[in-house]
């Protein structure tokens, strides 16, 4: 990295730094382009603390706003969209889908061996879950639309049995957990054989438990992509409700009640956040260091990353609930921990969407000309693809917006508090475990981003 | 969860069919209970100023004055916390503008 974009970093963390927190997660699937981890010029512990006192500082900017119709107006804002065109959009979408997943199995299976030239990686991971999945909390959730595993699973019979309540999105939650081990430990955005097979075992229990349950059930509950995009798109602008689409302001909808309902849900949002830190956390020095005696000690490495794996959202979990647990002590309320729970989730989601556009930003406007060289001619194999190289500056446009995605979680947090609690200050108070818990994993984020990236150690 | 499930509620945790789920009183805790929803609360003023903010438009006109009370109560110790608030930022801002400075 360059001095001019370090300065420009620092810049950003002592300007805009106290005003909110600081810092990209770093994420795989970013094998392609040269992520880059941001080196600064300030103390460690400072850049740490600065972004966390950013996240408190915030909260107490927030605390300002005491009027209750104020707040109400802000999430309440948005207006019908007229959509005539739906049905031809829809068919539009479910055609283009449907012509992604082929592209995906017949270039990864037959085309270039190249990670640079084949298209199934380059449109699975720039253009779906870095290009799409932008533009789901950007403008809207179309892949609701798109997902042509729905697409498949409507036009084929289904034995309709009743999908069991109990277990209710514990599939999703570790369906999420499996995708994103499997991202992490294996060679999926440099091997296009491997990545058409998983996404082929994907699709074949998709369309199984479409056939068991029906697809409606299956891909409302069990589905962990579904459920990815569903959350980002309560992000985005544009929405659905029971009139059709409707613009909103951006990150609003998150406050709506009953958008996370049960345990099962809260749980999903809680993984979302911590596979974010999980992708980072394994290639950093001190994750090397802290696990090389345990594999010295002869525990396989193909046990030890699933374990953390599990261990972690473990961890992640707890730690929410147990804020939760000090969120009714503090605020005194008689309304029962899974209430609360469920009600200061969604906020999380901000916070991911934040660290994801700050991470794959960059990663898709670096390969985004290469993405479109592989859809002109699928089967080439140049030995060049075009790439664009990113001014200096653009570290502040992912450092702003994960300043962004917590101002916004922060308030959504704030207006869900004074939905729920009749006295303003007891919704104030609600939120200082949170907000203790916010600050904390931004400082834990930021001190993954602050060190140097390794190769994923002991595999 | 569907999106068809996400209508506004106008009081979350006011729905009597589930209330062993929602609510959850302590066995020794006094609770005063709303007489509208049954929602319970932990003080007094808290009741009062849910039933003027959940329940409008069905108070009598003691509950009025209560809610009234209760709210100007509130406005009081918002703005205590207001000038604390603006103490922390202030403190915050400013320690962290000398520890750049030395830094």
């Amino acid at each position: 990295m360059t001095s001019g974009r370090r300065r420009t970093v620092a810049l950003v963390v002592c300007g805009l730094g106290w005003l909110a927190a600081t810092g990209t997660a770093s994420a795989h699937g970013g094998s392609l382009a040269g992520g880059g981890r941001e080196s600064l010029t300030i103390p460690t512990w400072l850049f740490l603390s600065t972004g966390g006192a950013a996240v408190g500082a915030s909260f107490l900017l927030a605390s300002f706003v005491t009027d209750r119709t104020f707040v109400e107006r802000i999430h309440g804002w948005g207006r019908p969209l007229s959509g005539g065109f739906e049905g031809i959009l829809r068919l539009a979408g479910q055609l283009v889908g449907l012509g992604g997943l082929a592209a995906v199995f017949v270039v990864g299976f037959l085309g270039p061996t190249n990670a640079r030239t084949n298209l199934a990686i380059l449109l699975v991971w720039v253009g779906w879950w870095a290009g799409l999945a932008m533009t789901t909390y950007l403008v809207g959730n179309s892949w609701a639309t798109l997902n042509p595993f729905k697409t498949l699973a409507q036009l084929l019979p289904t034995l309709d049995r009743p999908y069991p309540d109990r277990v209710g999105s514990w599939p999703a939650v570790g369906g999420l957990l499996v995708l994103v081990w499997l991202e992490v430990v294996s060679p999926l955005a440099d091997q296009p054989r491997l990545l058409a097979s998983v996404v082929a075992g994907y699709t074949v229990l998709t369309i199984a438990g479409a056939l068991v349950f029906g697809p409606d059930d299956w891909f409302a509950h069990a589905d962990p992509v579904e459920r990815v995009f569903r959350y980002y798109g309560r992000f985005a602008p544009i929405g659905r409700d029971e009139d059709g689409l409707r613009l909103r302001l951006p990150g609003m909808d998150l406050s709506t009640p009953r958008l996370v309902d049960g345990p099962d849900e809260v749980a999903f949002v809680v993984a979302l956040l911590w596979v974010t830190t999980y992708d980072g956390l394994v290639t950093t020095p001190a994750w090397r260091d802290l696990t090389t005696p345990i594999v010295d000690a002869g525990v396989p490495p193909h046990l030890l990353y699933p374990v953390a794996l599990a261990v972690g959202f473990a961890g992640f979990l707890g730690v929410y609930r147990l804020a939760v647990r000090l969120s009714r002590d503090m605020s005194e309320t008689y309304l029962a921990p899974a209430v609360l729970a469920q009600r200061f989730a969604p906020p999380l989601v901000a916070i991911a969407v934040g660290y994801h556009f700050a991470h794959y930003l960059g990663y898709f406007l670096v390969l985004a000309p290469s993405l479109a060289v592989a859809l002109t001619s699928p089967f080439a194999d140049p030995a060049v693809v075009p790439t664009i190289e990113l001014p200096e500056w653009f570290g502040a446009i992912a450092l702003a917006s994960v300043i962004i995605g917590h101002l916004v979680a922060i308030w959504v947090a704030h207006a869900a508090a004074y939905d729920l609690f009749p006295a303003r200050l007891q919704a104030i108070r609600s939120q200082y475990p949170f907000i203790a818990v916010m600050v904390f994993y931004t400082m834990t984020s930021l001190w993954v981003v602050s060190q140097p990236e390794v190769a994923l150690p002991h595999l | 969860m569907t999106d068809t499930a996400t209508q506004p509620v106008a009081d979350t945790a006011a729905t009597d069919t589930d209330e062993e789920a929602v609510y959850d009183v302590p066995a020794d805790a006094t609770a005063y209970r709303c007489s509208y929803c049954g929602r319970p609360f932990a003080r007094e003023s808290w009741l009062a100023l849910h039933r003027g903010l959940a329940h409008p438009s069905e108070l009598d006109d003691e509950e009025v004055e209560a809610f009234r009370a209760a709210h100007d109560e509130e406005e009081e110790s918002l703005s205590t916390f207001r000038l604390q608030a603006l103490g922390a930022l202030v403190l915050i801002y400013f320690g962290f503008l000398m520890v750049y400075a030395l830094v």
